[in-house]
């Protein structure tokens, strides 16, 4: 019908994905050029030549990169997995159970998330070296789930108020118990709510720095993030591998983001419509 | 099969009473319905009954057994929801068995079972899809399905019918009546609709605002409500009310010209009374037609309404509005002057303080 906002509306899509990809795309072009590439004056728009020198480069001289990967991912699938159990169990405790404090224990746990994760570090530092958690995955993916769990209980929480209570009624006069009704009805019923939240507790852990920076201090247990930013190189940055390792450590994310994509979409707006 | 009792039931959350204390007696196999305009407490009565809310007080007995403290599952009690409450990830036969597994029964008692109520209910051809590829219709007829595979001792519906278009209610109303007829298993009913209420119950309990307002069968309700309010609430239209004002041995009706003679059933010391005739117990004449009689008044049609089988006729009975039911043929339009008679032993009175009839004290 009008035409006008319909054109502004695509200029602000167009110019919000413009700037929140350039730098993603800049990353990605610098993967392809060679050193002469990256300091070149103009700057080199589109890699000439065009190589595939750093990724072969990182596969043979630096595996520690590769490493670093790997680590990230393990503590990532950690925390999900422990965030989505302890997050799940209790935010269906906290919203179905008819507990008395439940409101202020969300308000509670809301609260104890306000606290900067950098504040907690030299205690969390202290405790980690008397148990001997010091890098450890079990360590950091502890460290990754206490951080993460608040979120993950609101999220889920918000997520159980919007299924009919009667099916899980019908449950019990049925002769369902609670572990039962939550492992055979709610768990599948609120399905999407966990794809989504589990994926971002994974994003947030596999981009959380300040912790990881701190409990993981030796070389081969350090996640991408610190890894690569630490990465040394002999007489100048390397700009080239430091780039390249980035891209392979946004690859496992974007896969995983692109599998559950309609999942994430349909959990973030569920509580919204009827 | 079982009788349930309530000893002085009660429900409060924690300053408010949800609903007052009362005692109410189910016999084995009656239907009974409880009746009530929204938020009155039918349905945390049947959840209590259910087990799926707390007793606050009294004693409820299923089968002469006190129940307060035992489980839902173990009560022998089956419910059906209003928005049925199916599992949406199982399978009809899935929804229909999961009682049964849970209680261990044998794969093939089980498949027996729920074929048998299945075909019952026309849900054969159903059993493997989910709820989401059925109609309204066929869901309640699983969930009820799903009560009836477990041979509960006690019924338990919540407004199961609310969720339906008319035509359809009004079959599903003929299925529970025909089913209660051949299981003749105790069942408690919630609704809103008289109608419903009316046609099902072998006793009505119709509450009002958390308090028990009258119990009794659908005739008695009808021909002889206990309070102002069950006179008002059962009934389509509802009756219409009048206030009269004692005149040595008649009831002058405020602001009308209406004046009733105080007949045996209309005595009482009370100074005022709220006084109530149904619609369709008016009865309107041509005024060339009308009988002569103490009983007859004079009337202007205000509106005229066909409904089809009836008509509502909008009346002014000497100054007083009225509402009469007629029947659909050959009735005065609007405007026309009537002559209209009160059926005296139609009348009902009730305490304009308390709302209780005059009656019912003699009556029960
Ligand atoms: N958890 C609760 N806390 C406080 N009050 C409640 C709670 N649940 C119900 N009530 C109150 O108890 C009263 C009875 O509620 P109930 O659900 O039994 O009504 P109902 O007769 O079934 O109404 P409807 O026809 O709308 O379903 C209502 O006034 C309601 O506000
Ligand atoms: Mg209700």
């Amino acid at each position: 019908m009008n035409q006008k906002p319909r054109f502004g509306l695509y200029a602000l899509v167009t110019l919000s994905v413009v700037i929140s990809f350039f730098p993603i795309v800049w990353l990605i072009l610098t993967s392809f050029k060679n050193t002469a590439g990256i300091y070149a004056w103009p700057p080199q728009y589109w890699p000439d030549p065009f190589t595939l020198e750093n990724y072969i480069s990182i596969f043979t001289n630096s595996p520690e990169l590769l490493r670093y990967i790997l680590n990230s991912f393990i503590v990532g699938v950690g925390t999900t997995a422990i965030t989505l159990l302890l997050g799940g169990l209790s935010a269906y405790a906290l919203s179905r159970l008819g507990m008395r404090f439940a409101g202020v224990l969300m308000v509670g746990i809301l609260a104890v998330s306000m606290f900067p994760p950098v504040s907690l570090l030299p205690s969390l530092f202290q405790n980690f070296l008397n148990f001997g958690l010091l890098n450890t995955y079990t360590g950091l993916i502890l460290a990754h789930a206490g951080l993460f769990l608040p979120f993950t209980v609101w999220m889920l929480a918000s997520y159980f108020a919007t299924l009919p209570v009667e099916i899980e009624e019908a449950a019990r006069m049925d002769g369902m118990g609670f572990l039962r009704i939550f492992l055979t009805i709610v768990l599948p019923l609120s399905w999407p709510g966990f794809v989504a939240t589990g994926l971002i507790v994974f994003i947030f852990s596999w981009n959380e720095f300040p912790l990881a920076l701190v409990l993981m201090t030796q070389n081969a247990m350090r996640t991408a993030p610190v890894g690569i930013s630490l990465y040394p190189g002999e007489y100048a940055f390397p700009w080239e591998t430091i780039s390249t390792a980035t891209v392979l450590a946004i690859i496992p994310v974007l896969v995983i983001t692109a599998i559950f994509q309609k999942q994430i979409v349909g959990g973030l707006t569920a509580g919204a419509g009827k | 099969m079982a009788s349930v009792t309530l000893n002085q039931i009660g429900k409060a959350y924690g300053a408010v009473t949800a609903v007052e204390q009362f005692d109410l007696e189910i016999a084995d196999g009656e239907f009974l319905v409880l009746l009530g305009p929204s938020g009155c407490g039918k349905s945390t009565t049947l959840r209590m009954i259910a087990g799926l809310e707390s007793i606050t007080h009294g004693d409820l007995m299923i089968g002469g057994k006190r129940v307060n403290d035992i489980d839902p599952k173990d009560r022998g009690v089956a419910m059906v929801f209003q928005n049925y409450a199916l599992y949406p990830h199982k399978s009809v036969f899935d929804n229909m068995a999961m009682a049964l597994k849970l209680q261990k029964m044998p794969k093939a008692e089980i498949a027996e079972r729920v074929n048998g109520v299945a075909d019952m209910l026309g849900l054969t051809p159903y059993l493997e899809r989910k709820p989401a590829a059925l109609s309204g219709g066929q869901r309640q007829r699983v969930a009820i399905g799903r009560a009836i595979v477990r041979t509960p001792e006690v019924f338990l519906f919540d407004e199961p019918l609310s969720n339906l278009d008319a035509k359809l209610r009004v079959k599903m109303r003929m299925e529970l009546q025909e089913l209660h007829g051949r299981m003749g298993v105790t069942s408690i009913y919630v609704t809103h609709d008289q109608v419903e209420a009316m046609t099902l119950a072998d006793r009505i309990v119709i509450l009002n605002g958390g308090k028990v307002a009258q119990i009794g069968t659908p005739r008695e309700v009808y021909d002889h409500p206990a309070t102002e309010f069950v006179a008002g609430f059962i009934g389509s239209p509802a009756m219409n009310f009048m206030s009269g004002r004692r005149t040595g041995d008649h009831w002058q009706i405020i602001d009308s010209d209406l004046v009733l003679h105080a007949t045996e059933r209309l005595q009482s010391t009370d100074p005022a009374l709220t006084l109530g005739v149904r619609p369709e117990h008016l009865e309107v004449f041509a005024p060339e037609d009308a009988p002569e009689g103490p009983w007859v008044f004079d009337a202007k049609v205000k509106l005229a309404e066909l409904l089809g089988a009836d008509a509502l006729l909008n009346l002014s009975v000497m100054g007083q509005p009225m509402l009469a039911r007629v029947g659909g043929t050959d009735f005065p339009l609007a405007g026309q002057s009537v002559r209209v008679r009160i059926d005296p032993a139609r009348l009902h009175a009730f305490h304009p303080k308390t709302g209780l009839s005059i009656h019912s004290e003699a009556k029960q």
